[in-house]
């Protein structure tokens, strides 16, 4: 009996509400579409990547370092291709492309053997043979180059360009490497050459900054993890990085991970504006049944099945809506993918993931069930008696619900945030700050009303109505500013991290950044670049830091092994990098400007005389678990190297000067191969000319403009940007349907109540006025809330998150106040003007 | 059928009890036509619905069809209603968003019934709206809409019919037509039936009259 009576309670019930019902499905509807349009986009890049990876990697198993192979590394390798495997090895460094006429360009050179690629296929044009494309010719070898190099330096297919020593024709545009790791921020366009012209370039030399990438397929039996660990275990350099082609690119996929984690949280705030809705809808529905329920209750029907009643009206009203908003989410994927393409090193598909279907539906419903449930409640307190009352007074009634019922639900929802965030400690700071944002715009909306009431009586209509139909029944005050007011602080919180990161990148603002750093001036170079510099930069002298490439060998005299290695990667996978990677290494006799030391004390003289002495970064420290006192030693071209460790510090990486994580004292790096990096502050008319004169003079150095290193870092979190905004708008959109919903819910009160001023004497235009000031109010309050929230919000994620300055940005704070209650006017304004019309005497009747 | 014994109602009215019936004892037997008259403010209307259960008294106790309604919790009373009363308002209180039949059914459908939007429709052919089944209470006029209540009240064949000031909201006219029908409806039925009103003429129709004032009985109880 019950289920079935239920059942069509349920739909009675909504056929008559159908409009009321919009406002919870356009909610629930906009909330799943922000969560499948990103999560379908983060597995169909999964999806992609997996499948794509061997293509990415280069090969089935990639060897990775920073020297060429040594004789143990190549027996390895030379086993694995007795066994059947193809081998072939890139080189890969940054270089200075020449045009004839003498401009220059940074570019990111590749030199490939016959055999590559060994999985997809280079993309050309004209399309041809990679190997006769790259041949050598009679004064030069081929190479292929994206199109912007040759934008960037107003040359054409055919025409040469000289690196180092070495001529190049260019024999084609490179539309699609198959293996490159965008790598996000690239330094310059892509040069690929064949691998027997890059020694006649004279770029390699000790010291150069070279990858050596060794690519191998394997024939059918072997796997790639088998083959990986084949290789590990013959080759005991730890600096050799070997991974299996679904293992490398960590980088790019934990990039695409994490982004696709905090669009999923955006998208989960859309979820939760729209919550916001759903409990207003549904306590506004009830609270205009409450004469129904109580009949009801007085013909005999339980308190549970009328609960079950408006369950299932909500469930299903929420299922049309997930569904809906699913095929909303999927609508909006070509968006998405245009605005993170760039990316990606490969098309990404349009398709739909089942997976992620079903996970937003189930968040739709559960969301829509869990906001619904606190209202819902109040149905088994409703009295029967109400309706003995003559003036059902619905308005004075209040529920009693017992608090502890109010417990799951903020748990369930909690666990909704935790599941959508995919990690305990994101999805519970994202249901913590969630809940503090709800609970201070719930306060201040509270606040607003209660001052409405209090405050002193205005002079002039619009201002005494306006700021009476702040506390009209109904509670649409608060149910506007909390949802708006989420919506707003999303927006602006996005705004103001916007705004200070590119504070960060603007050039302009770095007074003391140098225009160029050199890098790879060779020793005997000093003295005719340093000239060169001064005559053609406009006199400043450059400063020149001497740099010797090492490698850690050993922590506290514990030798740093592979197995080492593969331990640490276990734990801390994102940091391994501190042990791999080739460290640039440098002396000084007193601390470097922009450094603090944090423990110990710099050396003196005696004491950087009497053994080396190092000075460790902070974070590089700790990782490495070594303390003032103990030693670290390196390996510099094979000669180890103990220094004991004298002092820790403190870096300003965003300085922009040379920073270094290990500083040696003075003779420590005595006979190492040395080169020198250099800085330059050149006036800006004369940056492109100084670059020229460099490369001309000394084809082996590398000069990194920072103007144009900093722009290409802004167009990148520019693309990132819009991604996340066009996530932020599904907030802003729900925010406004709910506003709408509010507008909706109080229409006819509204209506009798410009009907009884205009009875009075009031013009149009003055009833205008006043519920213009009631919706200025609303929004400014909800901008105020938002703009304010989304401060602290900006602040904690640059503060713990980014580790980078905060500065107030108050344009964008008052722009995030002024559009909002513009915004919330406009709406409030158009709803409002169609009730003017009507005559008051059919109103009245009513009544 | 009724036993009422010493039934006080105070309920809170601007920070002070206002006491509503003041030890309130009657007996109503089954079958009997009892009209409860007295001026407004007398407790007519809320003695009323503390016999349906639709309140709880501040003290004495109530019985109707030896059921204690003053002991039973919600649900309990909500089944005590289904199975043993039909209610009257003054103001009908149907739901606006179902048809008559819809209303009508409502009863039968809260117990299973299998057939019950066939038997609504019957029963508003009784009440001479066999036509207006599809209508919504809005398109109909106060003494239709009244009509449709009393088929409601009527559609389990309660025991005992309870009418709060049933003609209150209608004109003189159509209220000696309701009037009529219920008296007639629960002749029909053999059922008791409790009359709350203020009008003298309606209550002359009562098998016996109980005068209240100031939330006391001035003619005697039982």
């Amino acid at each position: 009996m019950s289920l079935a009576f239920a059942l069509r309670m349920a739909w009675r019930e909504t056929r008559g509400a159908v409009r009321h019902f919009a406002v919870l499905f356009g909610c629930v509807a906009l909330g799943v579409a922000a969560l499948v349009s990103v999560g379908t986009f983060a597995a169909n890049l999964d999806r992609t990547l997996m499948r794509e990876a061997r293509t990415l990697t280069g090969g089935d198993v990639e060897l990775r370092s920073a020297q060429p192979l040594d004789a143990a590394a190549f027996a390895a390798v030379d086993e694995l291709a007795r066994k059947g495997a193809t081998v072939t090895t890139v080189r890969e460094m940054v270089a200075m492309a020449r045009a004839p006429g003498g401009a220059t360009l940074l570019v990111e050179l590749k030199a490939v053997e016959p055999a590559y690629p060994l999985y997809g296929r280079v993309d050309t044009a004209p399309p041809a043979q990679l190997d006769t494309l790259l041949a050598a010719r009679t004064e030069s070898s081929g190479a292929l180059v994206e199109a912007r190099l040759l934008e960037r330096l107003g040359i054409a297919v055919g025409d040469s360009l000289e690196i180092g020593g070495a001529r190049y024709t260019i024999a084609g545009v490179l539309v699609r490497e198959p293996d490159r790791s965008p790598g996000l921020i690239t330094l310059g366009p892509r040069m690929l050459v064949a691998a027997d012209s890059l020694e006649r370039t004279g770029l390699l030399q000790i010291g150069s900054r070279v990858r050596y990438r060794t690519l191998v397929r394997l024939p059918a039996p072997v796997t790639a993890h088998a083959a990986a660990a084949e290789l590990a275990g013959g080759i005991g350099d730890p600096a050799v990085r070997i991974a299996a082609f679904d293992e490398s690119q960590p980088g790019l996929r934990r990039f695409f991970s994490q982004l696709a984690t905090y669009l999923g949280l955006v998208g989960l705030a859309s979820l939760l504006v729209g919550g916001v809705g759903i409990a207003s809808t549904v306590a506004t529905f009830l609270r205009r049944q409450l004469a129904t329920i109580a009949i009801l209750k007085c013909l005999g029907a339980p308190s549970r099945v009328l609960l079950v009643t408006y369950l299932i009206q909500t469930l299903t009203l929420a299922l049309l809506g997930s569904l809906t908003g699913a095929a909303l989410g999927l609508a909006a994927q070509p968006l998405l993918v245009r605005a993170l393409a760039p990316f990606a090193p490969f098309a990404l598909e349009v398709r739909w993931d089942t997976g992620t279907l079903a996970r937003g539906l189930a968040l739709g419903l559960l969301a829509a069930l869990l906001c619904a449930l606190w209202p819902l409640l109040a149905v088994r307190a409703v009295p029967p008696s109400l309706i003995l009352r003559r003036d059902v007074d619905t308005g004075a009634w209040r529920a009693r619900r017992p608090w502890a019922a109010a417990l799951p639900i903020v748990l369930g929802l909690a666990a909704l945030a935790v599941w959508q965030a995919g990690s305990l400690r994101l999805g519970g700071i994202f249901a913590g700050a969630a809940l503090a944002a709800l609970a201070i715009l719930f306060a201040l909306s509270r606040a607003v009303v209660k001052l409405s009431r209090r405050a002193p009586r205005a002079r002039g209509l619009a201002w005494r109505q306006g700021l009476a139909g702040l506390a009209r029944p109904g509670g649409h005050t608060v149910r506007v500013v909390v949802a708006l007011g989420l919506g707003v602080m999303l927006l602006v919180a996005i705004a103001l991290l916007e705004a200070n990161l590119g504070r960060q990148l603007a050039y302009e603002q770095k007074r003391d950044a140098p225009a160029f750093f050199f890098i790879d001036v060779q020793p005997d170079q000093r003295e005719p670049f340093s000239r060169l510099v001064g005559d053609v930069g406009g006199g400043g002298v450059p400063a020149m830091t001497p740099i010797v490439r090492a490698r850690l060998a050993a922590i506290d005299g514990t030798p740093i092994t592979r197995e080492l290695i593969d331990r640490r990667k276990r734990e801390t996978p994102d940091k391994i990098w501190y042990f791999t990677r080739e460290y640039m290494l440098t002396w000084s006799a007193t601390p470097p400007p922009a450094n603090a030391v944090t423990r110990g004390r710099w050396w003196t003289a005696e004491e950087a005389a009497a053994r080396p002495r190092v000075s460790v970064e902070d974070e590089a420290a700790r990782y490495f678990g070594v303390r003032v006192g103990g030693t670290l030693t390196f390996d510099v071209q094979g000669v180890p190297i103990e220094a004991e460790v004298m002092n820790l510090r403190k870096v300003d990486w965003q300085s922009l000067t040379t920073n270094f994580f290990m500083v040696l004292s003075p003779g420590a790096l005595d006979g190492a191969p040395t080169i020198y990096l250099a800085t330059a502050r050149v006036p800006p008319e004369r940056e492109s000319k100084l670059q020229d004169s460099v490369v001309a003079a000394f084809p082996n150095v590398t000069a990194i403009p920072l103007r144009g290193v900093l722009e290409r870092v802004s167009e990148v979190l520019g693309q990132i940007s819009f991604a996340v905004r066009f996530m932020a708008l599904f907030s802003i959109a729900a925010g406004l349907v709910v506003m709408g919903g509010a507008l909706a819910a109080t229409r006819y009160q509204r209506l009798y109540e410009s009907v009884i001023l205009k009875t009075l004497g009031a013009t149009r235009w003055a009833i205008a006025r006043a519920f213009a000031v009631e919706y200025a109010c609303l929004g400014a309050a909800a901008g105020l809330g938002g703009t304010a929230l989304a401060a602290i919000l900006a602040w904690i994620v640059q503060r713990f998150v980014l580790d980078t300055p905060w500065t107030l940005e108050p344009e964008t704070l008052i722009l995030g106040v002024t559009l909002t209650t513009l915004v919330s006017l406009a709406v409030g304004l158009l709803a409002t003007v169609r009730l003017l019309g009507r005559r008051p005497l059919s109103v009245l009747r009513q009544e | 059928m009724i036993r009422i014994r010493d039934v006080v109602m105070r309920l809170p009215s601007g920070g002070r009890p206002l006491t509503i019936l003041d030890g309130v004892t009657l007996d109503i037997p089954a079958g009997e036509v009892c009209a409860i008259t007295g001026p407004s403010g007398s407790g007519k209307s809320t003695l009323l619905g503390l016999i349906a259960g639709l309140d709880r008294p501040s003290a004495g106790s109530i019985s109707v069809a030896g059921v204690e309604v003053t002991e039973l919790d919600e649900d309990a009373l909500a089944r005590f209603r289904r199975d043993t009363l039909g209610y009257v308002f003054q103001s009908y209180h149907l739901i606006p968003t179902l048809t008559a039949a819809e209303n009508v059914a409502v009863p039968l459908e809260i117990v299973g019934a299998p057939d019950a939007l066939a038997r609504a429709r019957a029963l508003l052919a009784d009440v001479g709206l066999g036509n207006r089944a599809h209508h919504y209470p809005v398109q109909l006029s106060g003494g239709e809409q009244q009509r449709v209540a009393l088929a409601r009240a009527v559609a389990l064949d309660p025991g005992l019919l309870l009418a709060d000031e049933p003609t209150g909201n209608l004109d003189s006219a159509t209220g000696v037509q309701i009037i009529d029908l219920l008296l007639a409806l629960n002749r029909r039925r053999g059922s008791t039936l409790v009359l709350v009103t203020h009008d003298d003429t309606l209550a002359g129709h009562a098998d016996r009259i109980v005068r209240l004032h100031d939330g006391r009985i001035l003619n005697g109880a039982s």
